[in-house]
């Protein structure tokens, strides 16, 4: 058969139109060159459709796959008449009236043409992260959702008072405390957690630093730093207008609210001396360096119950005057008192700590002296049991030695004078009214006497009795016997007291607290030279160069470190409240 | 005093003709403020102890967290006034090589502020924010004096629109040497003319890796029917000599694309970032204050 086929090609306004006959008993259409109609576009198929003669006109058929459209219908093969529209891939192919000689024509048209090859690769091409104005969006959705979560809702937890109170028994709401804990400047302390879900128990108002009102709250009866009216001038100003939070803080962690820096006492007690004399206390430099000696407080004068504040780690020690005679070192004697069936002593024999175990309980006759020193007389020279003197009662112990004796004389002791026993005439009834009773007989007296002051002179003596660890209140403080012992028979109530008052003290440094507790590993000795101490009343209590040996300073890396508030203490209950309530600065 | 120094000095606004790093703009000046902004900070830390922990309040937390303050909002109007090219107040050089000198500083300030206490809150989370934004800025720097180097050479005096027209100008010659292949080998061609693969997600450009790329699919399937097509053997070769140099073409393309992302990709966390830490560090200020 033969086909006239026309290819049209539009440029803008202008058509062109290329002829040309195929030859062939059967004309194919497609992109390869074996083709009798060339499609030159790769987007058609080598071979997609065959033209065939048909009575009266041409068909259409199809090859492959690709889909062929005939007057707008998919077929796979077709009679095809003049007006007809075939469309082929990217092709349109009319069929023409046919011309003389030949058996059909088709005029075919790239009807989809590929774009401008750059246009299309440019429009591609997608190069640069911006789209759409992104930084712009992402930066302004970053900014609200901060200001909403972290600033918006906040205020509107805090302002709309929407935090649980702690003191109430309700569960804390979460997302209000979670809101809250994005404020939260950091861990609380441990004591403070129960009722940190409640932000307003201390911040009481917006803008506004937390009142010491709001601490009062529960720590109403927190002791005062110094005697209240002690005239301070400047200092005394700055240590009243300290709030509470000059000192504690809140939100530092779990350790504590307080500020152990040695630097908070010493801005003040740096120059104490100078600025506030009143204060009677020494300048402070820091610890170890800068920490004057140890001060301890010993009584001066038992009788008169003076005490007085000596400097400790000198050579010879300090001296107490307690008013007992007692030589730590003679009772921790090596090899204890074997004559006396005594084991060697050790500290604890008559230190005995208290419950807390910080200190110890304070040394009594009772309960330290006793055991070892009895109060009995009929060891010594006396031939009769169970005499005993009363400790702590001057008139006691003479009364004691006298009705000792006068009981003997009545039971008709052997040297006793006679008639005593003799029972007595004129005898009533209890209770029954009479006249003052008959004066003894002048011999039993005598006699009672005499052996009273015979075993007075013993039970008050240096030796054995009561001026062995006490004095008296005689000259250079002996027990005058002779002179008391003229007068005191027979025993009085007016007798005046002859043994010197006795004034121990428990704590020799008030002004610093030592836990025992906190030093049980130590042996006494390492701190106490006990053995050491032969003279009555030399002070056992060491001085800062024993402390330094293993204290260090606030930073010390070998040392245990030691801030001013691990021996002393700021708040001291003694001295009154800290704070009144309507003192309060807001 | 150098000379364009003294040229300023004389109101005579001259620029230095050879090329000045921003880096080292007025031989390091605002590197040598913001040495001594550092230095003044650490002195200031460490000389001014509060009572307890250093934190950021007292008054040296106070001074160190209002200077970062400060500089933060300064820093951020740089943004700000770098759009305005009209404007007179001190050359673009000079202000971004404070910017970055005195973004670097901030970093030290800021941290000394915290006294190295850090927690679940906004706080904290300003603090990171600020170190993201000065992370990425330094990211900038380095991406400002590393990658144009690279891309030139890359690039290798071609620019884009020259790439790309020659990756047109193959497609078209790819149309005309395949034509007489097979269909399944043009359609892998027309696929790979379709559909070039330049560009497309911000991960495509910032990683360089097409793993699609019709190219390399057309070169896999051209490799795969070497044999067998001698009558075609002078399109086949044709065909798989353009598709090389297409792909050449297109990994020189990629690659400055890639170095143009990382160019500007900082800038997509710079800038949001430092629009929620200016949220933040309202919230921390406040939150400080108001309680």
């Amino acid at each position: 058969m033969e086909v006239e086929v026309t290819f049209l090609t539009r440029r803008g306004a202008a058509v062109m139109r290329r002829s040309q006959r195929a030859s062939a008993p059967r004309i194919g259409l497609g992109r390869g060159t074996d083709n009798q109609v060339p499609l030159a576009d790769i987007r058609v198929g080598l071979h997609v459709a065959t033209l065939s003669p048909r009575a009266g006109g041409m068909s259409i058929e199809k090859l492959g796959a690709a889909s062929l459209l005939v007057n707008g219908h998919s077929v796979e093969n077709a009679s095809i008449a003049p007006g007809d529209e075939i469309l082929l891939g990217p092709y349109r192919i009319e069929v023409l009236e046919t011309p003389e000689g030949c058996d059909g024509a088709i005029q075919i048209e790239l009807a989809q043409p590929l774009g401008p090859a750059l246009e299309r690769v440019t429009a591609g091409a997608r190069i640069g992260l911006e789209r759409g104005g992104g930084k712009r969006i992402y930066a302004w959705t970053g900014f609200l959702l901060v200001a909403v979560i972290a600033l918006g809702a906040p205020l509107v937890i805090f302002g709309g008072k929407l935090m649980p109170p702690w003191h109430r028994d309700n569960a804390a709401p979460a997302v209000p405390v979670a809101i809250g804990q994005i404020w939260d400047t950091g861990e609380f302390s441990n004591a403070h957690r129960f009722f940190a879900a409640d932000c307003a128990t201390c911040h009481q108002g917006a803008f506004q630093r937390v009142a010491d009102n709001a601490c009062l709250a529960c720590h109403a009866k927190v002791g005062d730093h110094v005697e209240h009216g002690m005239p301070l001038g400047a200092v005394g100003e700055r240590l009243s207008s300290l709030r509470c939070i000059s000192c504690h803080t809140e939100h530092r962690g779990i350790q504590g609210s307080v500020i152990h820096t040695a630097g908070l006492c010493l801005d003040c007690h740096r120059n104490l001396a100078e600025t506030a004399p009143a204060a009677g206390v020494k300048d402070i430099g820091g610890f170890p360096a800068g920490h004057p000696q140890f001060r301890a407080t010993v009584v001066a004068d038992a009788a008169g119950k003076t005490t007085a504040r000596v400097e400790l780690g000198t050579n010879p020690p300090p001296l107490d005057h307690p008013g007992l005679k007692f030589s730590h070192a003679a009772h921790l004697k090596a090899g204890g008192f074997p004559a006396l069936g005594y084991k060697e002593m050790v500290c604890a024999d008559c230190h005995v700590p208290e419950s807390s175990g910080q200190s110890f309980l304070p040394i009594t006759y009772k309960n330290q002296c006793e055991r070892c020193h009895e109060l009995t007389f009929d060891k010594v020279a006396l031939p009769w049991p169970g005499a005993k003197v009363p400790h702590g009662d001057d008139i006691g112990i003479i009364a004691a030695v006298w009705n000792y004796y006068a009981g003997l004389a009545l039971q008709g002791a052997r040297d006793a004078p006679r008639g005593l026993a003799e029972p007595l005439a004129d005898r009533r009834g209890v209770g029954s009214p009479g006249g003052p009773p008959a004066a003894p007989p002048a011999e039993a007296v005598a006699w009672v006497t005499d052996k009273s002051k015979t075993a007075l002179g013993i039970v008050l003596d240096d030796k054995r009795g009561c001026a062995y660890c006490h004095f008296g209140n005689g000259a250079n403080g002996i027990i005058d016997s002779a002179k008391l012992l003229a007068s005191a028979l027979p025993p009085r109530g007016d007798q005046p007291r002859f043994i010197a008052p006795v004034e121990l003290r428990t704590r020799f440094l008030p002004q610093a607290r030592f836990d025992h507790t906190q030093h049980r590993g130590m042996q006494c000795t390492d701190c106490h030279a006990s053995r050491e101490a032969q003279i009555s009343g030399e002070i056992l209590i060491p001085g800062i160069e024993t402390c330094v040996k293993c204290h260090g300073t606030e930073n010390a890396e070998l040392r245990a470190q030691s801030t001013c508030i691990t021996c002393h203490v700021f708040h001291r209950s003694e001295r009154g409240p800290m704070r009144m309530s309507q003192e309060t600065r807001q | 005093m150098s000379v364009s120094d003294r040229f300023t000095a004389a109101g005579l606004d001259i620029r230095p003709t050879r090329h000045e790093s921003f880096l080292a703009y007025n031989r390091f000046r605002f590197l040598r403020w913001a040495t001594v902004l550092v230095l003044l900070s650490i002195a200031l830390y460490l000389g001014v102890r509060p009572y307890g922990q250093p934190y950021g309040g007292g008054w040296a937390g106070y001074t160190l967290g209002t200077v970062g303050a400060l500089l933060i909002l300064w820093l951020t109007w740089f943004g700000y006034r770098k759009r305005t090219y009209n404007s007179n107040s001190g050359r673009l050089a000079a202000r971004l090589s404070a910017h970055v000198y005195l973004g670097l500083a901030l970093f030290f300030v800021a941290t000394l502020h915290t006294g190295f206490h850090f927690g679940w809150n906004i706080h904290t989370f300003a603090y990171a924010l600020m170190c993201i934004v000065i992370a990425s800025g330094i990211f900038g720097i380095f991406a400002y004096a590393h990658y144009p180097r690279q891309m030139t050479e890359n690039r290798e005096s071609m620019t884009t629109a020259q790439m790309l027209g020659r990756i047109a100008g193959i497609d078209d010659e790819l149309r005309n040497v395949v034509m007489p292949l097979d269909d399944t080998t043009v359609a892998a061609i027309e696929r790979c003319i379709e559909t070039n693969e330049i560009g497309g997600s911000a991960w495509r450009q910032l990683s360089g890796r097409y793993p699609r790329c019709t190219t390399a699919a057309a070169i896999a399937h051209m490799e795969a029917i070497a044999e067998g097509h001698t009558i075609v053997q002078e399109a086949w070769r044709q065909t798989l000599v353009k598709l090389s140099e297409k792909a050449a073409l297109l990994a020189r393309i990629r690659r400055d694309i890639r170095f143009k992302a990382m160019m500007e990709a900082w800038l997509f966390l710079h800038i949001p970032l430092t629009f929620a830490l200016l949220a933040a560090l309202t919230a921390h200020i406040i939150a400080i204050f108001f309680m």
